[in-house]
This record gives C-alpha cells, sequence and structure tokens, in this order.
C-alpha cells in the first residue's frame, strides 16, 4: 500500500472521521502515515483550511489548482486523488482531461485561467512571482481573500507532492493521462530580479499578541511572531489552523530530537531555496546547543558539519527527496532502516521536507519578508544547490567553506596572516583593537583588567589565527577570542555574573521613571559629563545586558551580527538588548528627564 | 486602539524600526493617545542616540597603541628566536 506499514487507529480518531465523511475512505496517503497519528491530524487540518473551507475561492476552483500543479510535478497519486473529487463535484472526465492537457484551452473563463496561470507560475517558478502578479490578479476582479486562498492551495500541492515522493501511497485510483509539460528545473532557476513592490502582497489586518493565541504562543516559544504568519492575518482562522498544523508536525513529535527535527528542516529548506525558513531555522538550532557557525553550517553542506555520521545519513535522504522526489524508492527507505532509522523517524523525515515546500509557496506567493538575515555567504557556499549533481557519493565532495568571508574586508589580510606575516597580523588588530577593548570591559568592567585582557586575548588570536577556517567574519571570530578570555578571568572571581542564561529568560520589564526627558537633553551637559554618564550607566548593567547594549549602541554593530557573537538567537538577543536599553533608560533618566510633568502606566 | 501591554510587546521592534506597516500603524495612533508610552518611547530614543553618541569606552590611542605594540613586538622576538 506505501512504504510504511499501516497499524490500527481507532474509529473515533477525529481526523479519520472528518476524511471518512470527506471522501467516503481513507485515502492511501493517510493509511501510511498511521504509526504518526499526528501527522494525519496536520494532514487534515491543512486540507481543510486549503480546500475544504468554501469562502472566497469555490472547491472546484482550489481543486482545479492543485490538479494542475501537481500534474506538472508528476505527481501520480495526486492528480488521480483529485481528479477523482473534481468528478465528485460534477466535473465531467473530457473537462479534467482537458485541464490536464492545457487548461488554458479548456473552455475556462478568463479570470480561471489567470488564476491558474498564476498558480502555475507560483508553484513551478515561485521566485519569478512578484507584486505585480498579484495587482494582475486584483485587476481581473480578485480580491485579497481569493488571492491568499489560491496561494495556500497551491502549497498544499507542493505538501502533498512531497509527501507522496516520501511515502510512495499506491495510487487510490485509475491514474490519469498526463501532458503537462514538465518543467520542473525552472523551479530552481535562482531568484529573479524582482521589481514589483515589497511584500506581504495583499492586506494584513493587526493581531494582538495578547490576544491572539498563536501569536501568544510564537512569542513565548521563540521570542518573536514570524511575518509568515503576519503576511496571512486577513483570514486569522487560517493563521491558527495553519500554525497549529505546523506546530505539530515540527514540534509534536517524540520520534527526533529537537536538534535533529531542526536540522532536518533546515536542510529541506536549503535545498529547495526556502530561504525564509534557512534564515529563521538556522536561528532556532542555536537554541540547541550549536553554535551559530555550525548551524550554517548545516544550511550550507550538512556533510561538513561536525554532526554524528548516522544524522547525516537522514540528512542526505531530505536533500534527494527535496530536490529529486521523483527518483525516491523503497530502497531509500530501507537504507534509512538499515542505518537504525524507525520509521517513525523517517515519516517525521518526509512530513518536515513537505512542510518546507508548504511555507516555501506561501512566502513566494505572498512576498513575506525575511524575519532574519540569511546566514552570511549563503549564496555562495550553498553546497547542494539543485541542479548541482549529487555530490552525496563522491569522495572529492570536500569543498572548503572560505570566507563567510565572501563579504569580509578583512579576507586579504587575514590569508597573509595565516601565512605567518607579522605585518598582516598588526594590521588586522589595530583595525579592530577598539571592539576589542569594548567587549572585554563590557564582560570585566574594568578598565585596568580589560586593557591587561586585552594583551592576552591578541596573543591568543595569534596563536589560533591559522585556524580561522572563515565559517564567520574574521572581527566575529576575535570578538569571541577576547570573550572567551574574558570569561576565563571572570571564572576566577568569585559571585560571577552570568552571560550565558538560557533564551526566554527576560521577565517582563516594568518601566519606574516616566517623567518626559527634556527635548534637547544633550544641551545640559558637557560631552565630557555625558560621557561619564552613559558609562557609569552602562556599568550598572548586570553583564549579559551590559555586553548586549555595549555591542549593540556602543559598538553599533547589528542585531545579527551580535546574535552571532554572542552565540545567541536573534529573538533572545533582541529581547536582552530591548531590557539592556530600558534598565538603562531608567538610570539616565534623573540626568535627562524634564523638571517637572510625569505620566503613570 | 491597542493596549500599553500589547504596545509593549511590541516596542523593542519599534525602537528598532522593524515593524510591519499594519503594526506601526496601531503603535503610532497608541502613543499620539497614551502620554505614559509616548514619555517611554521618547526618551528610549533619546537614551539610545545619546549612548550612540556618546564615545563611550573608547580606548585613548595613547593607551591601545603601546599594547599593540608591546604584544606586535614580543610575537617578534619570538619570531626571531625560532631557528
Amino acid at each position: 500500500m506505501s512504504f510504511f506499514r499501516e497499524v490500527q487507529l481507532d474509529d473515533s480518531f477525529g481526523p479519520f472521521v472528518a476524511l471518512k465523511e470527506r471522501y467516503g475512505f481513507i485515502p492511501n496517503l493517510i493509511r501510511a502515515q498511521t504509526l504518526a497519528p499526528r501527522l494525519i491530524e496536520a494532514y487534515e487540518k491543512f486540507e481543510s483550511i486549503a480546500l475544504v473551507k468554501e469562502n472566497a475561492l469555490s472547491r472546484i476552483q482550489k481543486e482545479s489548482i492543485v490538479l494542475i500543479v501537481a500534474a506538472a510535478f508528476q505527481d501520480a497519486y495526486t492528480v488521480a486523488a483529485r481528479a477523482a473529487i473534481l468528478r465528485s463535484l460534477g466535473l465531467s472526465e473530457i473537462k479534467i482531461d482537458q485541464l490536464l492537457g492545457d487548461f488554458r484551452g479548456a473552455g475556462l473563463s478568463a479570470s480561471d485561467i489567470a488564476l491558474l496561470d498564476f498558480c502555475f507560475k507560483l508553484g513551478m517558478n515561485g521566485t519569478s512571482i512578484d507584486s505585480k502578479d498579484i495587482e494582475g490578479l486584483r485587476s481581473i476582479g480578485y480580491d485579497d481573500g481569493s488571492i491568499l486562498e489560491a496561494v495556500l492551495a497551491c502549497a498544499l500541492t507542493r505538501f502533498f507532492s512531497a509527501l507522496s515522493a516520501g511515502l510512495g501511497p499506491d495510487p487510490d485510483f485509475e491514474p490519469q493521462k498526463v501532458s503537462v509539460p514538465v518543467v520542473v528545473q525552472k523551479i530552481f532557476s535562482p531568484a529573479s530580479h524582482l521589481h514589483g513592490k515589497q511584500g506581504p502582497y495583499i492586506r494584513t489586518t493587526y493581531q494582538s499578541p495578547r490576544t491572539f493565541a498563536p501569536f501568544a504562543n510564537f512569542l513565548k516559544g521563540h521570542g518573536f511572531i514570524p511575518n509568515l504568519y503576519r503576511a496571512q492575518t486577513l483570514r486569522p482562522d487560517i493563521v491558527e489552523d495553519e500554525s497549529a498544523s505546523i506546530g505539530k508536525i515540527l514540534m509534536g513529535g517524540k520520534a527526533l530530537t529537537r536538534a535533529q527535527t531542526e536540522s532536518i528542516f533546515v536542510v529541506a529548506s536549503s535545498t529547495i531555496l526556502n530561504t525564509y525558513c534557512v534564515a529563521a531555522h538556522c536561528n532556532i538550532l542555536r537554541r540547541y546547543g550549536l553554535s551559530p557557525e555550525e548551524a550554517d553550517q548545516i544550511a550550507f553542506d550538512h556533510r561538513q558539519s561536525n554532526l554524528p555520521e548516522h544524522d547525516k545519513i537522514m540528512l542526505d535522504f531530505t536533500v534527494k527527496l527535496a530536490s529529486r522526489p521523483f527518483e525516491v524508492c523503497l530502497a531509500d527507505i530501507q537504507k534509512l532502516r538499515d542505518s537504525g532509522f524507525t520509521d517513525e523517524q523517517v515519516l517525521d523525515c518526509v512530513a518536515l521536507t513537505a512542510c518546507s515546500n508548504f511555507l516555501n509557496i506561501i512566502r513566494l506567493g505572498l512576498g513575506v519578508e525575511p524575519d532574519f538575515e540569511l546566514p552570511p555567504g549563503f549564496e555562495q557556499n550553498k553546497v547542494h544547490l539543485p541542479g548541482t549533481e549529487a555530490r552525496l557519493t563522491k569522495d572529492d565532495a570536500v569543498i572548503p567553506i572560505s570566507a563567510a568571508a565572501a563579504g569580509d574586508s578583512d579576507a586579504g589580510l587575514v590569508a597573509d596572516a595565516q601565512a605567518g606575516n607579522l605585518d598582516a597580523f598588526e594590521e588586522l588588530i589595530r583595525r579592530h583593537n577598539s571592539m576589542l577593548y569594548r567587549t572585554l570591559m563590557a564582560i570585566l568592567g574594568n578598565p585596568e583588567e580589560a586593557q591587561d585582557a586585552m594583551q592576552d586575548a591578541l596573543l591568543s588570536a595569534f596563536k589560533h589565527v591559522a585556524g580561522f577556517q572563515g565559517r564567520s567574519k574574521f572581527s566575529t571570530w576575535l570578538v569571541s577570542i577576547a570573550r572567551n578570555t574574558a570569561l576565563q578571568r571572570l571564572r576566577t572571581r568569585k559571585n560571577m555574573e552570568s552571560l550565558d542564561e538560557p533564551a526566554g529568560d527576560e521577565e517582563e520589564f516594568r518601566p519606574r521613571q516616566l517623567r518626559a526627558w527634556q527635548d534637547d537633553p544633550e544641551q545640559a551637559h558637557s560631552k565630557e559629563e555625558i560621557r561619564q554618564i552613559v558609562e557609569r550607566g552602562i556599568m550598572g548593567l548586570p553583564a549579559k545586558y551590559r555586553i548586549a547594549v555595549m555591542l549593540r549602541d556602543i559598538e553599533q554593530l547589528p542585531t545579527e551580527e551580535v546574535a552571532r557573537q554572542l552565540g545567541l538567537s536573534v529573538p533572545a538577543l533582541k529581547a536582552r538588548v530591548l531590557r539592556g536599553r530600558l534598565m538603562l533608560r531608567e538610570l539616565l533618566s534623573p540626568h535627562f528627564a524634564a523638571r517637572a510633568g510625569g505620566a503613570r502606566i | 486602539m491597542i493596549t500599553c501591554d500589547e504596545f509593549l510587546a511590541e516596542f523593542g521592534d519599534y525602537l528598532e524600526n522593524r515593524v510591519p506597516s499594519e503594526i506601526r500603524q496601531e503603535l503610532e495612533l497608541h502613543i499620539s493617545q497614551c502620554r505614559a508610552c509616548h514619555v517611554l518611547y521618547d526618551s528610549a530614543l533619546k537614551t539610545i542616540r545619546i549612548v550612540t553618541d556618546s564615545g563611550s569606552f573608547d580606548l585613548p590611542q595613547e593607551v591601545s597603541e603601546p599594547i599593540v605594540d608591546q604584544v606586535m613586538a614580543r610575537l617578534r622576538r619570538e619570531r626571531a628566536q625560532k631557528p
């Protein structure tokens, strides 16, 4: 029936009841997932929000989208299943054949053809979608709700197709004849140079994280609300169900560890160039004990990462399923079993890959802006670029990951320093000694000790420069040396302040000083006075806030860079910076507040 | 209008000018009508500006140069002593 054995689930299992009601039987694609019932729950909910709920588009319109996009992907299972549903909705066999042959000549209305054209383009070459495509749909009468539903139907198709490739279900119906030209390679064409407006392309509404449960959960669990969901707030019901389903797939399983789950998701996303999810989940990986460089390395090329060989085998399979789904066969599943993976683990891997496909279409179709920056050098260092023949099996696959460093202005001097050139090393440390000193000051809180530690840090940098692999910028690496040097010194002190409490430890901060500040607060003080006030204030902060504020506001490094240097996820770093700034504001307030007036919060 | 708590939930990104437009509108409406949040926002922005412009913790050249000089002299000495 499929690659995976079926187990009996209770007849009263909710999603089964709903699916039976929907189809009159349980499709093989569902039976293939009975080992992991939560995946069936997620599946049922996805299908319900994207296809079944009648809203702006009719069921026939949505099923037609799935039919033509699945056909273009040679997904025979989904084509046969959706053709059967279209028949049950009253479409004739001839009409279905026409849709599969050439939908533009199938006697549809001009607006239906335009909608299918959009979905075909989104499904096959999503990176070429821009705001003009959306404006085109609006100009022929589609409202934003219809466009969102079309994007969802298209996304669901990609979800179905990855599932059917990875689960290998026998067809439920006679296969349909499909003659849509296959242009799969096209989806991998590099992001085209878009000239449209920035996304999100459709209208959004404000949803309060205090009252809208999905947003409250995101804030609590991850420290931020993903733009991907903000872009769909036109339909809060969709956000609710979609995030619940994705949560079930990504976080509901126990077969894989959280780090394995996130690694699979990063690799699947990286393989299909789902840059949105790569950026977000490389960040999330940092929460599971991986350094930023190690998390990025998994996205570039997991084979060169420090993950255990066992995990790499699963990730090899992920790359294949994501990039060459038609080639996946029972032997691939068997290989995973032989390597010690359980069927539940493999099922989760397939669902995670399908999930990344789903989210990729949503972000492309709605023009979702990334929440975080991509790992530096992703474009240059990405090894498994689709179209590149599988390097996995080749012995000569070792590609040095030089310079995240592609954009690092220190790269030339670093190479010279690594070759033993002392003048080059001297130039490098003169460039960065201020930053080094501030990092040491931030941690040690004492100028004499910071200066002392600076000598140690510079000598340590020289000792280790030959081993610097260019996985981060040189300045990042140098600061990490300074940080370690300072921490070593701190450890010898009593009552060491902690810099490394886990993320999510920022309890709510209530401002106390609420007197308005002077219009031009700097005017009442000399430059030197201000410098002293600020230095005293910063030194009065607990160490973990002090270093965050120092690097962000004194050093003025970008958020992503500071997060990297401190080995934190971006949301965790942002929480620290905000908290540090607000505490500092309290400390500075007596110096800069206006004489009278106040307010309550 | 959003509440003060909702305002504070978005505050960090608002200070960094990193909120989507539909939220920005809500936040701007809120501070135009809530004096306490307006004060908080205004003073937090000024805090960042003052800290950024303060030149704090600049290591005076007369201090930094000798440190680098010492380290480099030591490295060159060690290099010269190597066979």
